[in-house]
């Protein structure tokens, strides 16, 4: 204030010079906050994706439920190589059953998203049908109880719609669901 | 230890730490072989380059309608690229506008590494408003395109409807810094009111709020850009001073009011003559008045905010967590909740949590603190910026608030070369 009263030019001449120093001001700022954030910056390793970090994942179905989508980009996965193949699957059947076969009432897949295949006794293949599949994850709860944890859910990135805030992160009580970069654009069991 | 454990247990048979090998592993005898399972992934880096290379060449071109084609044509055509690209087929992710959490997510957290293309998303629209004004805002926006597209009339608001709503995209800014910096939540994304749309679904209340505002949109000019966005009021800093600045016609302006009839957004300001009825004492009081009274609202907004820090930082989920953990700890109850369950059945324990929530309440005090002195700045500017009256001869571009997108060019009858032509031929045939 005390530099403009002092030069004694029309108040014309101290706007533009007011105008100046803000194009300075702006021009500083962004260049500024350019350079601060370009090594933070990097093309690899970048945050950007969304992936279930399931050595944290409790199952609790949210997933099911809050993402942005009408029905869940997480999808059950299931990772054979981890199996155990046994006839009596924890997330296949519900605990407690009284007969083992493939009524309804007996499986824990709301869907029937799982189906099974005699492979040789006394061993069943498992499989998902992703379409059906709500990732409510009943059957990986199941499965991280009385097997080996070969169900497990996981976010499909096909399906996955980027959010820049997952809003199943925002809600898990596990914290499990982490931004990783695009060289673990899969975080796979087995 | 855990690391240790880890590499011996993926030595063998490549499982997790945590997954419990409560079978073995089955030894076939009929010669079977595990089916490979291969997920598809989508090429989402390609499509990152293209987002980048069509986010300039729109603003590009949008700059090149407002500074030398002068015509509203082009922005159309681009505001109709961006809204069936970055709006149906990129859904609306990344934006620029949410990008401002993710540049304040990375100077607050070390771990969290920032992708180039949000950084080319926040910063690249700031570079282009310091040289052409809000050329972003336009039409390349997704957002401002949509609005922009369904407005069919203009019923301009009264100026004091317009300053106070005007502060809110300010305010908005703040929170959605706050709670940014806080490692919370991204308001700004969370209550995103169009992406509804792009998205062809979404929660009932998000969806009917956009519908509203894009019903608003038809009747008033872009309500979500000039009254909630808070990129918008970033941008609007540095388009003020920008380098280059549009003009309404190089010609001579006839004061015809058709530019300030068209502008949508009202930021084409009319010639006034200053005539103000109070002494020139009076208003330099009035305006020493203010200056004294913007430290007490920045004083009063930061005290103010920094006493509801406690309940604002209730958003944080560690924060949440703990007050339930506590409640459980001091009256302990049979059946848990989901967020319990999990926090015992992970073994985290009190004393961790207790850290981190008392680490959040610091922040949330600190920033809180800012915010609300940044509040009480705003509002007090607001006031001062009402007082100001400054003499105008022509019709002018307001820079702030001018979201570049081409309206007032066509109206204008001296940039009408057939309406100057009818008028000479005209004045011919009379004489």
């Amino acid at each position: 204030m005390e530099k403009e009263n002092k030069s004694k030019k029309s108040p014309q001449d101290r706007r533009e010079f007011l105008k100046k120093a803000g194009t300075v001001v702006a021009g500083g700022t962004i260049l500024a906050a350019f350079g601060a954030l370009i090594p933070k910056a990097k093309a690899e390793k970048a945050d950007y994706f969304w992936q279930i970090d399931w050595n944290k994942c409790t199952n609790c179905g949210r997933c099911e439920t809050d993402c942005v989508l009408t029905v869940s980009a997480v999808k059950c996965f299931h990772a054979n190589r981890v199996c155990g193949y046994c006839d009596l699957c924890g997330g296949y059947y519900r605990s407690n059953v009284k007969d083992l076969n493939t009524a309804a009432e007996n499986l824990t897949c709301p869907t029937g998203a799982i189906s099974r295949k005699f492979v040789e006794d006394p061993y069943f293949e498992y499989a998902i049908d992703e379409s059906l599949c709500t990732g409510c994850g009943k059957c990986a709860k199941g499965c991280g109880s009385f097997g080996n944890g070969s169900l497990y859910l996981q976010i499909k990135r096909d399906l996955c719609v980027n959010c820049n805030q997952c809003k199943i992160a925002t809600n898990c009580p596990g914290d499990a669901i982490q931004r990783v970069s695009n060289k673990n654009a899969y975080e796979l069991k087995g | 230890m855990k690391k240790l454990l880890f590499t011996i247990s993926s030595l063998f048979f490549t499982l997790t730490a945590m997954a419990v090998q409560r079978f073995p592993k089955p030894e076939f005898e009929s010669g079977y072989k595990y089916p490979d399972l291969h997920y598809a992934l989508p090429h989402e880096m390609v499509w990152e380059v293209v987002d980048i290379v069509l986010l300039v060449v729109l603003m590009s071109v949008v700059a090149w309608a407002m500074m030398k084609k002068r015509n509203r044509k082009p922005i159309v055509w681009v505001s109709i690229i961006s809204i069936a690209y970055f709006g149906f087929f990129r859904k609306g992710c990344v934006c620029s506008i949410g990008s401002i959490q993710n540049v304040v997510l990375a100077f607050v957290d070390p771990t969290y590494v920032l992708p180039l293309s949000v950084l080319a998303f926040f910063i690249l629209p700031i570079i282009f408003a310091f040289f052409f004004g809000r050329v972003f805002c336009a039409g390349v926006c997704p957002f401002g395109a949509l609005q922009d597209i369904v407005n069919v009339k203009n019923y301009r608001l009264s100026k004091a409807v317009s300053t106070v709503l005007g502060i809110i995209p300010w305010i908005y800014l703040a929170f959605g810094i706050l709670f940014a910096a806080t490692k919370s939540l991204f308001i700004i994304c969370r209550f995103d009111p169009f992406i509804g749309i792009y998205r062809l679904g979404g929660a009932v209340g998000f969806v009917t709020a956009g519908a509203l505002l894009l019903l608003a949109a038809v009747f008033t000019g872009r309500p979500f850009c000039r009254f909630l966005c808070p990129y918008g009021a970033l941008l609007s800093l540095f388009s003020r001073v920008s380098i280059w600045k549009s003009r309404l016609t190089t010609k001579e302006c006839i004061s015809c009011d058709l530019c300030h009839n068209s502008c949508p957004v009202d930021a084409v300001r009319p010639p006034y003559n200053n005539e103000v009825k109070e002494s020139r004492s009076q208003g330099v009081r009035r305006m020493l008045g203010y200056f004294v009274g913007l430290p007490i609202l920045i004083i009063a907004g930061a005290l103010l905010m920094r006493m509801s820090s406690g309940s604002i930082s209730r958003v944080n989920k560690d924060v949440k967590l703990y007050d339930m953990v506590m409640a459980q700890e001091a009256n302990p109850q049979e059946n848990l909740n989901l967020d319990l369950e999990a926090f015992y059945g992970q073994g985290r324990t009190v004393a961790a949590l207790k850290a981190s929530y008392e680490k959040h309440q610091a922040d949330f005090k600190l920033y809180s603190t800012i915010v609300g002195g940044f509040i009480g700045l705003v509002i007090g500017l607001a006031l001062i910026n009402l007082s100001v009256r400054r003499k105008r001869l022509h019709y002018e571009i307001d820079p702030a608030n001018c979201v570049s997108c081409g309206r007032c060019f066509s109206y204008c009858p001296q940039n009408n070369d057939k309406i100057i032509l009818e008028n000479k031929n005209h004045e011919k045939s009379h004489s």
